[in-house]
């Protein structure tokens, strides 16, 4: 009996051990595992950041497009409220305009009362937009054209926006929008081109004056890209004076374009 | 003596114990394990799909403001070393110190000094309607682009541009560059007259620009340009794929356990990772249908809509169904177009919605439009609301509604003659009356968003003072 209980026993012993060791193994293997889904973890979190940038896109892409439309039809508190209360806006040569409330300003005293006018189109398409998200994922920036189709005839302008995501809505932060080219219907920019605005062309005056002072087409103007060149990654070269680059004041005496408004 | 009698069950405890807290890990966990690894490396291939997708978008775009404003040798850079560049009929120019001087030399820049562009010179080469699609190696992509140019020399000449552009690219160190361009240029036409004026070319059609600047090597197929009518080659395999994004997929419920929360997080982010993809499947989709209905390919255009899907232009009616929609498509013209019809419907301005479950979608669009008929030129402006559907990972349409802003006379404009939108057909039946009654301009009136505010969150049904 007692011989048989000590081979039970010792059989017990060795199962004993034998289960010790496999609990010793057990946390290692949890270990393995825990260190398997902290990495899974990590790289989920890491793509997550890269996916929530390609929505980040498509969202300021949305807001860019949105403020087209609301100009389209005039819609000027729809167009306010893309702003940040703090944000700027500066269109053609007219100046700065600070915040939100003076934006609605520049709209509606500027431009005329809300809601579209039978007869009077001013279709401001967004093109080619092209955005980009900041590493810190709440500052954005965009380049733009408005192709503008109006009654009175064409435009071509671009934008150099910049965005902010507050309580993860994106808002401009400051619209920035030089001109281009204006022209008229008849001749299209054959000659028929319009001059730039100025502060105090029509009310409502700016806040600030224009930040930069240039002409439009038939003048060289280019407004700096936001991003570097994307297969090189250098910055941006200035235009070159030789090459027509710095045309600013040059040649007045062939220009015998029209006023805004005076076509 | 208890404790050999003890330890033996203590160490059973201890085992089973640890086995039931780590059950996964010791038999099913760690098929849960491997197939979440699985999930995170798919995860992780279609974020580099979207994302080349998106980089691509931005190559073309970039392309557009370098050469808009003479700074050509920046939009060289965007090509290979290798790279080739066909110019319409002219032929293929090769390497980035020709390609320069091509885009140089067309955009009437200054060959000795740069960037900048001369006192009146115009070149706004707008690049528009991306179709873009990646192989499945990830290092390779195609893309179809449309070219809508304003060009001109001050006093001298004002010029509409049109063309299509194909473009293959490929993944160099890690950054996508253009590798070869076609560059299928439709029209010039002088700003008086417009585009409904050009005669027929007979014969080749070089630029002058090639006479002065020989390509490299000929073009690889010939074509005359508008009025001809002249399809441009898809270039490109997987169409499919570039509608394509994740099928509909409900997660199950995952179990409350460590791993089921990562299971959890992975389906999250596979969810809105497959939101991003469908925007871009849905901006293809829109595009693709754009070419189609440029050319006259109504049958094409037609299978882009699901079994049940309705089409809508202006006063038209509602036709529904696939047949159908080909039928009232072909009220634009016959099937590819005749010499002298231009067609041009230009997809803009995106606002696309994916539905929170990627099931369905809406998207506001711009579309522009030149048309030709018998000699008279016609602008057109209007704008889509639409709604389109995840048909096992391909998105179709299941409604195509086109609002009529304007039609306009070329050659008067569209404020001094403006054009009444076409009554209902009564050749080809609608199986609706329109969905809405209103005029184009000079009416207007606001197209209903599908979309609240994008910072408010409110719907938007119109304003007052």
């Amino acid at each position: 009996m007692l011989k048989r209980t000590g081979k039970y026993l010792g059989s017990l012993r060795r199962l004993a051990l034998a289960l010790v060791v496999a609990s010793l193994c057990v946390p290692l293997a949890h270990a393995q595992g825990s260190a398997d889904l902290k990495d899974l973890e990590q790289q989920l979190n890491g793509l997550g950041d890269r996916i929530q940038r390609l929505q980040d896109l498509t969202e300021v892409e949305i807001l860019q497009h949105s403020y087209g439309y609301f100009v389209d039809k005039a819609q000027w508190h729809y167009l306010a409220d893309l702003f940040a209360d703090d944000a700027t806006l500066e269109i053609g040569g007219k100046g700065v305009f600070l915040g939100k409330a003076r934006v609605f300003e520049y709209m509606h005293v500027g431009l005329g009362p809300i809601g579209p006018r039978d007869g009077l189109l001013i279709d401001h398409q967004q093109f080619q937009c092209l955005p980009t998200i900041e590493p810190d994922g709440v500052t954005a920036h965009i380049r733009c054209i408005a192709f503008v189709m109006s009654s009175g005839g064409w435009g071509h302008n671009y934008y150099e926006d910049t965005f902010v995501k507050v309580n993860g809505v994106w808002r401009f932060k400051t619209l920035h929008g030089p001109f281009n080219m204006y022209s008229g219907y008849k001749v299209g920019w054959l000659d028929n081109t319009i001059l730039n605005t100025f502060p105090e062309k029509w009310p409502p005056w700016p806040d600030l004056p224009p930040t930069v002072i240039y002409l439009t087409y038939p003048n060289y103007y280019i407004e700096p890209y936001h991003y570097p060149n994307p297969v090189t990654g250098k910055p941006m070269p200035p235009p070159s004076p030789r090459a027509g680059g710095e045309a600013f004041g040059r040649a007045l005496e062939r220009i015998s374009t029209t006023r805004a408004g005076e076509t | 003596m208890t404790f050999p009698a003890t330890a033996p069950r203590l160490a059973l405890s201890l085992f089973l114990g640890l086995a039931v807290w780590t059950s996964g890990f010791a038999k099913d966990d760690a098929a849960r394990i491997a197939a979440l690894k699985a999930r995170v490396e798919a995860i992780a291939a279609e974020t580099t799909y979207v994302e080349s997708v998106t980089k691509i978008q931005r190559l073309g775009r970039a392309f557009g403001y370098y050469t808009d404003k003479g700074y050509f040798g920046e939009a060289a850079d965007l090509f290979t070393d290798e790279a080739t560049f066909q110019w319409g009929v002219d032929g293929i120019y090769k390497g980035k110190p020709r390609i320069r001087e091509l885009l140089t030399r067309h955009g009437g820049g200054s060959l000795t000094d740069g960037p900048g562009l001369p006192f009146g010179r115009l070149n706004l080469r707008m690049q528009l309607q991306p179709l873009v699609t990646v192989a499945a190696d990830g290092n390779s992509a195609h893309a179809r682009w449309r070219e809508w140019g304003l060009l001109g020399e001050y006093k001298k000449s004002a010029t509409w541009d049109d063309a299509i552009i194909e473009d293959d690219y490929v993944r160099q160190d890690g950054v996508w560059k253009i590798a070869a361009r076609r560059y299928y240029l439709n029209f010039e036409a002088p700003y008086q007259g417009g585009w409904a004026a050009l005669k027929p070319v007979a014969g080749a059609w070089p630029s002058a620009i090639a006479r002065d600047f020989p390509p490299d090597a000929p073009a690889a197929s010939l074509y005359q340009p508008f009025p001809s009518v002249f399809v441009p080659p898809y270039d490109f395999a997987g169409t499919l794929t570039a509608i394509q994004s994740r099928a509909p997929f409900t997660a199950p419920q995952r179990a409350a356990d460590e791993l089921g929360r990562l299971e959890a997080l992975a389906d999250a982010k596979q969810l809105q990772l497959a939101r991003t993809h469908s925007v871009r499947a849905i901006e293809n989709l829109q595009a693709m249908y754009g070419y189609y209905i440029d050319k006259g390919q109504w049958k094409r255009a037609a299978t882009l809509f699901s079994h049940d899907g309705s089409y809508e232009f202006g006063q038209s009616g509602v036709y529904i169904g696939n047949a159908h929609i080909e039928r009232a498509l072909s009220l634009m013209g016959p099937r590819g177009l005749e010499a002298g019809q231009l067609n041009n419907y230009v997809m803009v301005q995106p606002i696309i919605n994916i539905a929170a479950d990627n099931r369905t979608a809406k998207a506001r669009w711009r579309s522009d439009v030149q048309l030709a008929r018998a000699g008279k030129g016609r602008w057109g402006g209007g704008i889509y609301e639409n709604e389109y559907v995840n048909d096992n990972g391909t998105w179709k349409f299941t409604k195509l509604h086109y609002y009529v802003t304007f039609w306009g006379d070329y050659d008067a404009g569209w404020a001094a003659k403006p054009i009444p939108m076409d009554p209902q057909s009564t050749t080809i039946l609608a199986d609706k009356p329109p969905t809405v009654v209103y005029q184009s301009f000079p009416k207007l009136q606001i197209v209903p968003f599908h979309y609240d505010h994008p910072v408010t969150g409110k719907p938007m049904p119109g304003e007052h003072e």
